[in-house]
């Protein structure tokens, strides 16, 4: 199997693996527990906590929540802050390319509990421009909450010049989603008052996620009970999880440099391949992310292509859903001003740092025999 | 548990004259396929208009939810097998209403073995007089909500409450074997359900296009195909590559034309595989006018390819009623996962509704279908499924 879809999940590293089998074999006692064995096993928790802030450099300004992913991190970001304070203001800003688990969460504070909200534009290259977050700031703003990297097409946004922006005209908190970002591009986490990471996405292991965010910062919890967490969190938190989330993101950063040239090299192949045929229309921008390539096919269908792929080993995405009915149209790719058919015809492929060049390239063998021979 | 036996009642068997102890024989053995498993004790007797289910030890409930899967019964009832001795009966009775949740009954008793002395009004009287006094329920001779019945017979007193649904029709098997056109809808599941209960066994053949049909269409029909089992102890099914034939008429074939042709190479090769394995006709869930390819004239075009019967169960049935019968039977939420079947994809602009047959035949022959037909039959695999299968 060729799999070119790390942008939906990554393989977890073995050693990662063999962690979490040992410590739910020998520390599979509940932490929370007034015994020896709860204590060994909450070792593992603090030991992972002091791991994340430390390799992210925020030891002294933030603290960490562990949760399940980054999807449960954004709801409790946003939510949990919102509904928290919102004596202090009623205005939410995101954009138009976040990820689902941002867009409607908002939506569902805008329309169940009558937050106002702004939804900032990307432009044609799947970048929030700096200056329409100042302009959308208002003394209200409650939260602004921006993605670092976009999931679908990989466009970076400029998370300084916004955090910066952010601090300086308003009382707003910044949250970022870093899910696509952890160890692919830099980001100035200690500027960031909150934000999202998953473990499935840097090769850790799914259910796996946490919201790093500020010392100062305050939530409501999503879920009651216990009170762990800070409170933020109830719910009996799993130390092989929490452990083996603060490797893969401790790893992911420190090969950051490593693992991005050799990352540029596929995508810069890959890209000046697809970007001689004339039945392609490149969705990433130039300056994205090294790790996505998102395109779109004419006068073909994507899920076809996905599927043909699919039979021959190779597994990429695509946003159509393989309905003919159900019009499943990329809303990002429709964000950066592509046509609704192109936006229903959406491939991306999504690289890990253990995809090698020759896989690169028998991609492209067997995609070019597949747009030749199939009829859509 | 105060029941010992099911009486399974035939229903349609009744109209069979003379062949009728034929069907009753091929519904034992179905009852007895049907209860192997999960009931191996249970011994059955079987009589002229009815067959007794002795449940031994077993739930009697759990049988009877098995058995309303099986098709050519009409009812069955709850039994109480015990002496002819009033006392018996009454304590019987008793027995059987103490723990109902009603508030009014009746007891209605006959009495075959004229022997027995007490007459069934009499037997009426007494069982009613020992549960007035010993429950808060109280007679209503016009609309009970309990019917106790008792029926005296030469071997002994029957006693019964409760009457359940089945499946009725015919008994599986009775009617031969069709081969059933199974694209993953909501329509054909339905179809080949009503089959089933009309005693027709299946084999399923179905048409897979990759890549423009997702492998998941295979482990969906996979699935359906496990809820149909529940009828039928095990169906087969025939997958046929279809994707040269498919490429083929996109190539050649006008794209208003490519549904009728397309149709008419499947029920060629449906027609092939049918007689290769034996089945005395082809069914699919074709529906008049649903889509362009079964409107009258599309159905006319298309059937002139093969000379055995089609049989289309749903033809006169309204989405709505089909959707109903696909709710009831559980297929409905697998056949509308979405996945795309060799009809979905190729959607043309403008589907012939009036294909006209002569440009048909011409549209044909612009290419070789036949050496395409003969590898496609050639490749096709097939597959056994059954209720309990692993996945694929």
């Amino acid at each position: 199997m060729i799999y070119l879809d790390n942008a939906a999940t990554t393989q977890p590293r073995r050693e990662l693996l063999d962690i979490f089998q040992k410590i739910e074999d020998e520390f599979f006692a509940n932490v929370n527990s007034n015994h020896q064995a709860g204590r060994d096993a909450e070792k593992y928790v603090n030991k992972a906590r002091k791991i994340v802030l430390d390799c992210l450099g925020v030891e002294q300004t933030h603290r960490v929540v562990f949760c399940s992913s980054a999807t449960e991190a954004n709801n409790l970001a946003i939510k949990g802050y919102a509904l928290r304070h919102s004596k202090r203001g009623r205005h939410i800003i995101i954009s138009n390319i976040e990820h689902p688990s941002v867009i409607e969460c908002a939506k569902q504070l805008r329309d169940l509990f009558d937050f106002e909200l702004t939804i900032l534009s990307a432009n044609h290259k799947g970048v929030i421009r700096p200056d329409d977050v100042r302009q959308a700031l208002t003394k209200n703003t409650l939260l602004v909450s921006i993605m670092a990297v976009n999931n679908e097409i990989g466009s970076i946004n400029s998370i300084k010049e916004i955090a910066t922006i952010i601090h300086q005209h308003s009382r707003a908190v910044f949250h970022v989603d870093a899910s696509q970002a952890i160890g692919k591009v830099t980001l100035p986490f200690d500027e960031i008052d909150m934000f999202s990471i998953s473990g499935h996405k840097i090769n850790g292991l799914k259910g796996s996620g946490a919201l790093v965010m500020n010392k100062n910062i305050e939530l409501i919890p999503l879920f009651s009970g216990g009170e762990q967490e800070y409170g933020f969190r109830s719910s009996t938190i799993s130390p092989a999880l929490a452990y083996t989330l603060a490797l893969a993101i401790k790893e992911s950063l420190q090969s950051e440099k490593k693992n991005t040239g050799s990352v540029a090299a596929l995508n810069s192949l890959l890209r000046s391949h697809l970007s001689k045929s004339e039945n392609i229309v490149l969705n990433s921008p130039e300056k994205g992310s090294n790790y996505i390539l998102n395109v779109s096919v004419i006068d073909k269908k994507a899920s076809v292509i996905v599927e043909a792929l699919s039979n021959q080993g190779i597994m990429i995405s695509s946003v159509s859903a393989c309905h003919a009915k159900a019009a499943s149209i990329s809303y990002v790719v429709r964000a950066i001003g592509r046509s609704e058919d192109l936006a229903r015809n959406t491939l991306r492929i999504s690289f890990d740092h253990q995809t090698t060049i020759e896989e690169v390239q028998t991609f492209i063998q067997v995609f070019d025999e597949i747009m030749e021979r199939i009829r859509s | 548990m105060i029941y010992d036996r099911i009486m399974v009642r035939y229903g349609e068997l009744s109209t069979k004259g003379r062949n009728k102890m034929d069907f009753v024989k091929l519904l034992a053995v179905n009852i007895r396929k049907k209860l192997t498993e999960n009931f191996s004790e249970v011994k059955l007797e079987t009589r002229f208009d009815h067959i007794y289910v002795l449940v031994a030890d077993y739930d009697p409930y759990l049988i009877i939810k098995e058995l309303q899967e099986v098709s050519g019964i009409n009812s069955l009832t709850l039994v109480s097998k015990i002496e002819k001795d009033i006392e018996q009966i009454k304590k019987c009775a008793l027995e059987m209403v103490v723990n109902e949740e009603a508030s009014t009954f009746k007891v209605r008793s006959k009495r075959s073995d004229k022997t027995f002395s007490i007459i069934s009004d009499e037997i009426n009287r007494i069982v009613a007089k020992e549960i007035l006094s010993n429950t808060k329920l109280k007679v209503d001779v016009k609309k009970p909500e309990l019917t106790i019945g008792i029926e005296v017979r030469q071997e002994g007193a029957y006693l019964f409450l409760e009457t359940f649904k089945g499946a009725g029709g015919y008994p599986l098997g009775i009617a031969g074997k069709i081969l059933m056109m199974m694209s993953g809808g909501i329509d054909s599941p339905v179809a080949a359900y009503l089959l089933m209960k009309r005693g027709v066994s299946l084999e399923c053949i179905h048409f897979a296009s990759p890549p423009y049909t997702s492998g998941g269409v295979i482990d969906k029909i996979n699935d359906l195909l496990k809820l149909l089992a529940h009828y039928q102890e095990s169906i087969r099914l025939h997958v046929v590559p279809f994707t040269k034939l498919q490429e083929a008429i996109y190539d050649h074939v006008d794209e208003s034309y490519a549904i009728t042709v397309m149709r008419r190479m499947m029920y060629r090769i449906s027609t092939d595989i049918a007689n290769i394995r034996k089945c005395q006709a082809i069914a699919n869930g074709e529906s008049i006018g649903q889509v362009a390819s079964q409107t009258l004239r599309s159905m006319r075009v298309i059937n002139e390819v093969t000379n055995m019967p089609v049989i289309r169960p749903l033809v006169t049935y309204d989405k709505n009623d089909i959707i109903r019968i696909a709710k009831q039977i559980k297929t409905y939420e697998i056949s509308i996962r979405p996945y795309e079947d060799c009809c979905t994809i190729f959607r043309p602009q403008n589907p012939r509704t009036k294909p006209n047959y002569k440009s048909t035949l011409w549209l044909e022959n612009q290419f070789d279908f036949e050496g395409l037909i003969v590898e496609a039959i050639n490749s096709t695999e097939s597959i056994i499924i059954s209720a309990n299968s692993e996945e694929l």
